[in-house]
């Protein structure tokens, strides 16, 4: 059965599919229980499985993730939630110097399947702190993934991948997808979430997280984007497509790590590549999948991987952050130039 | 006593417990709620020069406050702001402490604080420019010694605690002139008192005593979590942990909070270290525009505040007092005005030049800045301008 | 004068697309003033009460209660001026008191689904390849390091020294595995980029060697490479096809007892064959040459001696014998010696082998050779007698038991039925791997061999 639903509510639900499956996953972060999450994404859950495992913590992001650390040891698998990306920096020592190297420290003894949520990303108009895209900070920190899904039918079934994950992961939401619809089947079952069905019962696993999807196939020029910036990429194929180009757009869906592979197999083909996220370049996720694909790809390519994003500046006012974010014409006129060389 | 007797479901006054005055379990009022004046062995001396003309100055401030507050919820319900945070019901605890300032102290606010900023000498109007994404805040700090809000929870504190072991060298405290002695300030909410950073601002004051006013307003919610979940004592007793003088004031009483401030700002001024103030008051509005308190408290428990409402308190008094009601329309006219002013000047504000996003990033030329402001300029300027309209 | 001022669907929740509309507190006619509550809806986060930004009489109301409205859409048009004369309700003139900017409380836009209109197409990133391209916030490319060899079609001309090549990565390549110099070619590409073409023609025009005098001497010398001070060496760095020539003669001379057997015979009908040959219509199309009949002798030899198509497996100890034969071709390119291969030259019958033979023969002159094309042989021809050159001792190539010289093909005193006379002599000499061939099986493969050449039907045979 499916059901036309905004990303909101298919990460709501599928929050609620693994607090079902596993009595051990819980929710912790500010203003996660009656108020259901600044976004509503934790709506209803305290109701339904008490404050026990649906926990509205003090305002604390250190706390919040230093705790589900401790709570990891014990035996559980908190789904923390960041407020906004802006405000999980109080979080970044426990984050990078604990939770990143908990396990390699344990000798791989003690698992930390904490997953962090982080509504991320500009274009709500909203005041400072609370339209960035810090991705590349964690990616940057070994030990931890970092995912972001692109639609609803895909948050539905990450955000499950994510909790079955017996690694910490960043799970970044872009904000301005939230109310995004979408037919997500919402009885999909297990394998169909890309989760391991376990037998008797047991709580399913999962593999694969970091696969790239190829969402559309093309042959002139590749684009990878996640997030945020997909259906911006997607539009941009469309566009170019009309204009007689061939445009094949990767949903890279793991930040880290990478599926370079998925990517390397398209830029043989197409040759070009033009990489889009909204967090600034310089330094950015774009910037390793350039140098990555360049490795495998450097006699395939008929063009330098252009990079689309934020500028080396702080998120600017929302007054101008459409200046700021990679639009369809940036998009396009990367596109446009790898075409020209 | 220790008691949990902030927010939650069930709500209770937090003022007027019977423990002595000086003691931060008692809570300092100097204003009844039925507006009658009421004595207190310490602070009533520090407010007994506020005569009915210094009141009615104050009612004036908080009146206009929530009117500008009130015009700027509008607003965003038009569309014409991003987001907006009310200071509703919140106008003593924040007018009433400003008022206590001397000029050369120097605030470091939250996001809520539009009653100090009107205090301090700020355009209240220049807040509405961050709230519509023109800015971050951008207006001189050291015009009116009131710096631009800090959005991330509490970090603000730990900058009031440097910014005052700035005043310590500059030998800035117990020198008796009272031109030159100087105090800082953090203003912060219920919620704050659960970051790190709150913590170790009051660690860093109370290890070095420094000249630092700790002014939580505890205004019950934290969004939608209620203090006693933020903590299970009285937060007045966080500031006695660390070691610092600590005071408990009814923040609805205008009156009480100028009170407690002088007594602080005048330790701080005198050299005598850091005070922690918790000004019990109650967010009315919503936590911003964005917020839905009506997910998480009840009706019954904001009627409850609603009975308690600073301004209607002061206005009772004042009336018992003799203040004509011919004040109180020309307050009513004044703050008409001010609204039909922040409408005229909201919608007035353009939209910025896209290219000052380059600015100010860095104090000295920076080559990878320059690149890209010299492409987004080209950028823009390859567009038919003619052809977007 | 009547002003009907529509008031639009806000984002009252950063980020919000759409809301409900819950109730309206206000009816067509009644009269609002700024801040009234006009109508409760209801978002994804909250019900909202909306206040009017208007002082006036409502004009119409135009969502339905119930209705999902997106955000921006008018919901209600209110008259500023109800004293005057009507008119319609877009021509609001409402442009004073409504801001012009797109407002951050409209929140999420919709990502445009069209280009925005450029100002003239000169300074788009469509332009010409002249023009730098300008993709995203990559400013660099506006002002091109001037030393950087990147591929940079911002009129690299100018800005890049003439030492700096600008070349696409496959062309690169291409150019690497021809042995090809990019910097003494002249681009024809925008901007002076050389082209796939451009290496192409290269090779196919290859130039004899340059000369030049160095101070020191007075007599001409290579043109290329490094000088030494005195003037009299000059360094060239060892490009990849030579450096992989002397890898893999350093490898079989080093790792293969070579043993070389040499005979001379008599080739006379051999070279009437190839005239007969070349005059047959089936033959038209195809070059026929003496080392065709030598590679047809060789194949036919090899079939009597299978054994010799074997390779020595160092690694597992054993003998692989090959049930086919990969015959390699040595052929020496202005760029060094390359040994491609034609696959299962014993299945081919002599027109194909042929045919295979001057393809093979001109991909290499044209430094086309493919790296699939040079490996897997098991045996190989060199033919030294296009230098002139009687024998030689030639190096197996790695991986193969066994490689034929044939020298050179000249009229020479032989005795032919028992009179000196002058005939068509060769020497052929066939050097083989010690350690899997031994002497008399590799004397009997080079007797075949002759014995072909000698007359050639032997071959029918044989074959």
């Amino acid at each position: 059965m499916t059901e036309r639903i905004a990303m909101a509510k298919a990460i709501n639900l599928g929050l609620r599919r693994a607090m079902e499956r596993d009595s051990k996953v819980m929710i912790m972060g500010e203003d996660v229980g009656p108020l259901g999450g600044v976004f509503r994404v934790t709506d209803s859950l305290q109701k339904d499985f008490g404050d026990s495992r649906v926990v509205d913590t003090p305002l604390a992001e250190s706390g919040i993730i230093g705790t589900a650390i401790g709570l990891a040891y014990a035996g559980y698998r908190p789904v923390c939630e960041i407020q906004f990306d802006g405000f999980i920096f109080p979080a970044f020592d426990q984050i990078t110097t604990q939770l990143a190297k908990a396990r390699y420290r344990s000798g791989g003894r003690v698992k930390f399947p904490i997953v962090i949520r982080v509504p991320y990303g500009g274009g709500i108009g909203a005041v400072e702190h609370h339209s960035e895209s810090p991705e590349a900070l964690f990616a940057h920190t070994a030990g931890l993934r970092v995912m972001s899904p692109a639609t609803p039918s895909d948050a539905f079934a990450m955000i499950q991948q994510a909790i079955a994950s017996p690694d910490p992961i960043l799970f970044f939401e872009p904000k301005a997808r939230y109310w995004d619809k979408e037919d997500v089947d919402l009885q999909a079952d297990d394998a169909a979430l890309g989760l391991i069905p376990a037998p008797d019962g047991a709580v399913p696993g999962v593999a694969g997280l970091e696969r790239a999807r190829v969402l559309t196939s093309g042959t002139e020029v590749t684009i990878a984007a996640y997030g945020p910036t997909v259906k911006t990429a997607l539009s941009a194929a469309r566009v170019a497509g009309e204009e007689g180009r061939s445009i094949e757009v990767i949903d890279l869906r793991s930040i880290s790590p990478l599926d370079i592979d998925t990517v390397a197999t398209s830029v043989t083909k197409t040759g070009r590549l033009v990489v889009v996220h909204e967090a600034p370049t310089f330094f950015g996720a774009g910037a390793e999948l350039a140098a990555a694909v360049t490795e495998k790809c450097f006699y395939s390519m008929q063009a330098p991987v252009l990079r689309v994003g934020g500028f080396h500046t702080p998120y600017p006012p929302a007054n101008i952050e459409e200046e700021y974010l990679p639009s369809l014409d940036r998009v396009l006129d990367a596109v446009d130039a790898t075409l020209a060389y | 006593m220790i008691t949990t007797d902030t927010g939650g479901e069930t709500p209770h006054s937090t003022v007027g417990a019977h423990e002595e005055s000086g003691s931060p379990d008692h809570t300092v009022q100097l204003l009844s709620p039925t507006g009658d004046r009421l004595d207190d062995a310490v602070y009533s001396a520090r407010a007994a020069h506020l005569d009915r003309a210094a009141l009615e100055d104050l009612y004036r401030d908080m009146a206009l406050t929530r009117r500008f507050d009130n015009e700027a919820t509008s607003l965003q319900r038009q569309g014409e702001l991003g987001l907006w945070p009310p200071s509703l019901g919140q106008e003593a605890a924040q007018v009433g402490s400003a008022r206590a300032l001397r000029p050369q102290d120097f605030v470091f606010p939250s996001y809520r604080e539009h009653g100090v900023a009107w205090v301090r000498g700020l355009d209240m109007r220049r807040l509405l420019v961050l709230y519509r994404g023109r800015d971050h805040g951008g207006w001189d700090a050291y015009q009116h010694n009131y710096n631009v809000p800090t959005l991330v929870i509490g970090a603000h504190t730990l900058h009031a605690t440097g910014y005052g072991m700035g005043i310590q060298r500059d030998g800035d405290i117990g020198t008796g002139d009272p031109d030159r002695d100087r105090a800082v300030v953090a203003y912060f909410g219920d919620g704050a008192t659960s970051q790190g950073d709150v913590s170790e601002a009051m660690v860093f004051a109370s290890a070095a005593s420094v000249p630092v006013v700790f002014f939580c307003q505890n205004n019950q919610w934290a969004i939608s979590v209620p203090t006693a979940k933020q903590s299970r004592i009285p937060l007045v007793h966080r500031g006695e942990g660390f070691g610092i003088p600590s005071v408990r004031v009814d923040g609805n009483d205008v009156i009480a909070c100028y009170a407690v401030m002088d007594e602080a700002l005048e330790r701080a001024h005198n050299g005598g270290g850091p005070t922690f103030i918790e000004a019990v008051t109650y967010r009315m509005g919503a936590h911003t525009t964005s917020d839905d308190p009506t997910r998480y408290r009840s009706r019954a428990e904001e009627e409850h505040w609603r009975q308690r409402d600073p301004i209607a308190r002061l206005r009772i008094h004042l009336e018992k007092s003799g203040t004509a009601p011919e004040f109180f329309d020309r307050v009513e006219a004044e703050a008409d005005r001010l609204g039909e002013d922040t409408r005229a000047f909201c919608r007035a504000l353009d939209k910025p030049d896209p290219e000052s996003m380059f600015d100010h990033v860095y104090a000295t030329s920076n080559s990878q800045i320059e690149r890209e402001r010299a492409w987004f300029r080209d950028y823009e300027a390859s567009f038919d301008q003619e052809a977007q309209r | 004068m009547p002003a009907y001022q529509p008031f639009n669907l806000p984002d009252v929740g950063e980020g919000l697309t759409e809301a409900d509309i819950v109730e309206w507190k206000v009816s067509p006619g009644d009269t609002v003033t700024v801040n009234q509550t006009i109508v409760e809806i209801e978002t994804a986060k909250s019900l909202v009460e909306l206040p009017s930004p208007y002082a006036g009489v409502v004009h119409e109301v135009l969502a339905e209660v119930g209705a999902s409205v997106d955000v921006g859409s008018p919901i209600i048009v209110i008259d500023t001026d109800p004293g005057g004369e009507a008119a319609a309700p877009s021509d609001s003139g409402g442009e004073a008191e409504t801001s012009g900017d797109v407002l951050v409380g409209y929140g999420t836009k919709a990502p445009s689904q069209a280009r925005r209109a450029r100002r003239h197409a000169g300074t788009t990133a469509t332009a010409a390849p002249e023009q730098p391209p300008a993709p995203g916030p990559e400013p660099e490319r506006l002002a091109p390091e001037p030393a950087v060899a990147a591929p940079e079609p911002a009129s690299p001309s100018e800005a890049a020294p003439s030492s700096a090549v600008l070349a696409k990565p496959p062309v690169r390549k291409l150019a690497k595995d021809l042995g090809v110099d990019l910097s003494r070619l002249k681009g024809t590409g925008p901007g002076g980029i050389v082209t796939r073409e451009d290496v192409n023609a290269a090779v196919e025009n290859e130039q004899p060697e340059r000369l030049v005098v160095y101070p020191g001497d007075d007599r001409p010398w290579l043109d290329g490479g490094t000088v030494s001070a005195d003037g009299r060496t000059t360094r060239v760095p060892v490009r990849s096809v030579r450096r992989r020539t002397a890898e893999a003669m350093v490898a079989s001379a080093f790792s293969a007892p070579h043993v070389t057997v040499i005979t001379a015979t008599d080739v006379t009908k051999t070279m009437k064959l190839v005239k007969t040959l070349r005059e047959e219509r089936d033959f038209a199309d195809v070059r026929v040459t003496p080392t065709l009949i030598a590679a047809k002798a060789l194949i036919l030899a090899i079939r009597r001696h299978p054994e010799i198509s074997a390779a020595w497996d160092d690694e597992t100890q054993e003998i692989v014998y090959k049930h086919y034969i990969n015959l390699g071709i040595a052929a020496a390119t202005p760029r060094g010696l390359v040994v491609p291969n034609i696959k299962d030259a014993h299945r081919l019958g002599l027109h194909d082998l042929a045919l295979a033979l001057s393809e093979l023969t001109t991909t290499a002159r044209a430094g086309r050779t493919t790296p699939a094309a040079m490996t897997g042989g098991t045996v190989t021809i060199t033919n030294i007698g296009t230098f002139g050159i009687d024998t030689g001792t030639p190096i197996l190539n790695p991986g193969e038991s066994a490689i034929l010289a044939v020298g050179a093909i000249t009229k020479r005193p032989w005795v032919h039925k028992n009179k000196v006379k002058p005939r068509w002599v060769t020497r052929l000499a066939l050097s083989f791997d010690h350690r899997l061939v031994d002497g008399e099986l590799g004397s009997r493969v080079l007797q075949d061999v002759a014995a072909t050449l000698n007359d050639p039907a032997r071959g029918l045979v044989w074959g």
